[in-house]
């Protein structure tokens, strides 16, 4: 590859060696910014939703990142004699973050088997799970009111696992599990779980917890499961199980109990669904005093179901909670607005005929309650206000909106019981009055809990074990909502219910699917019966007879869309720790090593820094003088040479004038440069960028793209040779060229790669680029944002001229981000190019083509 | 008549994907299964026009459903579908009698084409067979 570098370099002059070495890596880094660079295209590329791609690919995209960006650190400490140590452990941790999502079991740190809630913070959650974690972190950073308690914690699950076989036994079981037979999947359930229950534990997991009840000997305890990673991608609402008012002298037996629901039938269900391995999720187990509640429920800081109103959603039961998450009654419902008035914009006082209260002698049982206090709202304005308040503050404190559970004493104080990310549904859908009425529809009220509308044939579901019959595209109609559902929620158009509420755990699940949902329905199992064809229209909560494809198509449609699988997900988060550009400006006291958050940051400090090494700009190891020049220009260029022989008529200055030169593939860059209808000076044009501000969504920076314009730009020579680095705006381009009378060597690689605008804008422009590449003759490739042209074995003439034409095309391209705002602008853009308008005219009405 | 489509994947989020992809715009009918181990019950009961399946699966994988599928109807086009770099196995399971593989990561539009391509092939074969026997 070098071997015509070897033509020129003297073997006597050390320095010429010591540079060659240089030059060297310098090429290295170069040739792996390239491929990082390529592959993030690549990767970004396949984020647009058009293309199906799996696991493999991922990992093998990344493989490729991590190894060119270790060797693009490699080589800039070669270069710079070790100038950026601190890179590698940069560069190695968010490689490290990034291999973290292909970890099937994430390491469960060695704590104890049991830690106390009065220690616990958000930090614990690997080791506790989000819940108990978080729960830690509202009683000890929030100091809110939280009920006193402890958490068995991953560690032990691992001990219990490990200790008694279950392990291995599990993953066998596991293995078996078909998610499409739900039958066999309840049969697998029953036999892990019986596993599980019999298990014994290991002693010193069993003192452990014998220890850790002593403080609570003769108290009720709620245990419930805190599995980690329960709550943060992905949502296992009402998957697991929790027991109230239990003997804390029966702990094991509960422990293990808790344990065993991570293998119920629907648990199992949604954890393969969702792609989990065996070893994901260990079962922390969080067990706290029981609060003797006389009201509890559920809010949501914001409506998911309509963020725009910007409402915080309380709903409250009387009694425990388990009511108003289950769904087995309609709790009261509550909309209090997030402005400062904090005023009661909605208050739905539901009927509510019984409550789940806490037995004296442990367990849990229904009482009825008294006609005049179900009809009573559960809640005080004052109430409503302060439960309002602590949903904005738990979302201010952990930065986005929370889905929370709480309950009040009998002294109106008022405990927090658990606090979880919500996921707000985009697009945002308004509730809408029904625009469509040319049939009377057969229900006409319910609360809409996930938003569309859908056709289908009713399922009246009398039982929980009749879920495997529901045949698919069915409108499942259900007194209560039913968490076991979501067996085949990917597969059903719609959900009624005569009960519930958009906070309990089934709504939070068909959110997930993106079922649509109304709950709350007074009547519809009267209504409708098993075979009615109906179209579900949630968006404006009514059932109509038959099917109205009018509705289907005007409401928001479910997403069935690539965006949803979850190696689409991964391949997002990866993308959001590998692709954006924080280090922007070269100039500013920011580009420094340490603020490298994402690997393009790493590549784009990297190329800087690389160039400003080899042109022996800003290291203490400074080159001989004589070794790089400034050329002195009218073109609105910072241009480096660094000749490597042969290049430049003189040697030693500090500037160059043009003359000077005599790098044959250099000079016909310049020529393009100097063409007489490119116009360099004044940069793009005030009309223009009038024309920007009108027309193009500007996620540019202007004064910051025209500082860019005058960066530094570098060119290494020799005689026949050149490799030319410059910044257009905030992209970059690479030309590289070898030039002789023998054709066989010569070749021209050009290249292109976008910075801070956005991804489509980008892609017009590589587009473009390689329209007029092809154009010019070159074999083109382009990736996402990324364009490479390369010409092999042209004459001398033929390659001097394409070079003058690239150097055209240099001028052309520091335009086109800004202008490129439609397809269209491509296509006139292109044009343009091919009348030999490079300054792009078309765009500024008032000034006539030359 | 609509043609009728057979996907097999054994992972639940891709066949619903395909399951949307190719019945968007196109007026195909699509059946799926997760289960290869159903795919003779379903081509006993069905006539299917193409079938499009995953390669690598438990239990079946995609070159023992070649076979499957060609016992029931040797005419029947397979195109398979392979993880990103197992192209070699994907040219053994056209050697196999596959019609064709297309290999992750694919545009959404490779695979319509190539399903309408198969069953443009499936037409001409019948019409082949037609004029043999004229």
């Amino acid at each position: 590859m070098f071997k015509f570098l070897r033509r020129f370099l003297k073997e006597e002059v050390d320095e010429q060696t010591r540079l060659r070495l240089k030059f060297d890596h310098f090429r290295h880094l170069l040739a792996n910014n390239t491929q990082a660079l390529e592959t993030m295209a690549d990767m970004e590329e396949k984020l647009s939703g058009d293309y199906l791609f799996d696991r493999a690919y991922l990992q093998a995209q990344v493989e490729r990142l991590g190894g060119s960006i270790s060797h693009i650190v490699t080589e800039l400490n070669l270069l710079t004699e070790n100038r950026y140590p601190e890179l590698r452990a940069i560069s190695q941790q968010i490689q490290e973050e990034i291999l973290r999502e292909f970890t099937a079991a994430p390491d469960i740190p060695a704590t104890a088997y049991v830690l106390p809630l009065s220690a616990l913070t958000e930090e614990a959650a690997v080791s506790v799970g989000g819940k108990m974690a978080n729960l830690g972190e509202i009683g000890n950073r929030l100091h809110l009111l939280v009920p006193e308690g402890f958490a068995i914690t991953a560690a032990a699950y691992k001990r219990f696992l490990e200790a008694s076989g279950l392990d291995v036994e599990l993953a066998k079981h596991l293995a078996q599990a078909r998610i499409d037979d739900l039958e066999s999947l309840e049969a697998i359930s029953r036999e892990i779980q019986t596993l599980v229950r019999q298990a014994p534990l290991p002693q010193d997991l069993e003192e452990a917890l014998l220890e850790a009840w002593k403080p609570f000997l003769g108290l009720p305890l709620a245990v419930r499961s805190s599995a980690v990673g329960e709550d943060t991608d992905f949502s296992f609402a009402g998957q697991f199980a929790t027991l109230l008012n239990v003997d804390a002298a029966r702990l094991p037996e509960h422990y293990k109990e808790i344990v065993a629901s991570k293998f119920t039938s629907r648990a199992i269900f949604y954890w393969k669904y969702q792609q989990f391995s065996a070893g994901e999720l260990p079962m922390a187990v969080g067990c706290v005093a029981m609060v003797p509640a006389r009201a509890s429920g559920v809010m949501f800081s914001l409506d998911p179901q309509a963020a725009e109103s910007n409402t915080t959603l309380i709903t409250a039961v009387w009694g425990l909670g388990k009511y108003a998450v289950d769904g087995t009654i309609t709790p009261d419902l509550y909309r209090v607005s997030r402005t400062p008035s904090m005023e009661v914009t909605e208050q739905r006082v539901a009927e509510k005929p019984v409550a789940l209260v806490c037995r004296p002698e442990g367990g849990t049982a229904e009482v009825t309650l008294p006609p005049e206090q179900a009809r009573t709202p559960c809640l005080s304005p004052e109430q409503i206000q302060d439960l309002a308040v602590i949903a904005l503050k738990l979302e201010k404190h952990f930065g986005q909106p929370q889905d929370i559970e709480w309950a009040l004493d009998d002294a109106g104080r008022i405990f927090l019981l658990q606090s979880r990310p919500l996921r707000v549904s985009t697009p945002k859908t308004p509730e809408r009055e029904s625009t469509w009425e040319q049939v009377p529809p057969l229900l006409s009220y319910g609360v809409r809990a996930v938003g569309g509308a859908a056709a289908g044939r009713v399922f009246r579901l009398h039982r929980d074990d009749e879920v495997a019959n529901i045949p698919p595209g069915a409108v499942v109609v259900v007194r209560q909502p039913l968490a076991k559902l979501v067996l085949v929620m990917d597969r059903i158009a719609a959900i009624l219910t005569e009960v519930g509420s958009p906070t309990d755990h089934m709504s939070i699940l068909a959110r997930e699917f993106r079922v649509p949902t109304l709950v709350d329905v007074g009547g519809a199992t009267r209504v409708l019966h098993t075979g009615q064809v109906v179209t579900v229209d949630a968006d404006a909560a009514r059932v109509y007879p038959g099917v109205i494809p009018e509705l289907l198509d005007s409401r928001t449609q479910p997403d069935t869309g690539v965006q949803r699988i979850p190696v689409f997900q991964k391949l997002s988060r990866i993308l959001k720790k590998a692709t954006p550009l924080n280090l922007l400006d070269p100039e500013s006291p920011e580009f420094q090593a340490d603020r490298c958050r994402t690997l393009h940051d790493i590549t784009r400090f990297a190329h800087e820094k690389a160039m400003d090494a080899m042109f022996a700009l800003d290291v203490d190891q400074a080159l001989e003088p004589r070794s790089c020049s400034r050329l002195q220009t009218d073109l609105p260029l910072n241009l480096f040479i660094l000749d490597l022989g042969g290049g430049l008529r003189v040697q030693g200055q500090a500037w160059v004038k043009e003359e000077d030169i005599l790098s044959r593939p250099f000079r016909a860059l310049l020529r393009g440069f100097h063409h007489p209808r490119v116009t360099w000076a004044g940069q793009v044009a005030p009309d223009l960028r009038g024309f920007i501000s009108v027309f193009a969504n500007t996620m540019y920076d202007m004064g910051k793209a025209e500082k860019g314009l005058g960066g530094k730009s570098f060119a290494v020579i020799t005689e026949n040779y050149l490799n030319f680095n410059s910044r257009l705006g905030y992209h970059f381009a690479i030309l590289d060229a070898y030039i002789s009378e023998e054709k066989n060597d010569n070749y021209i690689s050009y290249q292109f790669k976008g910075g801070a605008a956005g991804v489509e804008r980008r892609e017009r422009r590589a587009r473009l680029l390689g329209e007029i590449l092809d154009y010019l003759g070159f074999k083109v490739q382009i990736t996402g944002d990324m364009v490479q042209g390369r010409m092999v074995k042209y004459s001398l003439l033929e390659t001097e001229q394409t070079l003058e034409l690239a150097g055209l095309l240099s001028a052309f391209a520091r335009q086109l981000d800004l202008a490129l705002s439609s397809d269209a602008v491509v296509e006139r853009c292109f044009q343009a190019f091919k009348d030999e308008d490079y300054n792009l005219s078309f765009l500024r009405p008032q000034q006539s083509v030359t | 008549m609509a043609e009728q489509i057979l996907v097999v994947d054994d992972e639940p989020n891709m066949l619903r994907l395909l399951r949307t992809i190719l019945m968007d715009k196109t007026g195909y009918e699509v059946s799926t299964t997760n289960n290869p181990l159903e795919v003779s019950k379903l081509l006993q009961e069905k006539s299917f026009d193409v079938v499009v399946t995953d390669l690598k699966m438990p239990l079946v994988d995609g070159m023992d459903l070649i076979d499957i599928v060609k016992k029931i109807d040797e005419k029947l086009p397979i195109i398979i579908i392979t993880a990103y770099g197992t192209l070699e196995t994907a040219e053994e399971a056209v050697q196999k009698g596959a019609y064709d593989f297309i290999t992750k990561p694919f545009r959404k539009e490779t695979i319509l084409i190539t399903i309408k391509r198969a069953l443009e092939w499936k037409r001409m074969q019948k019409e082949l067979a037609a004029l043999k026997k004229q």
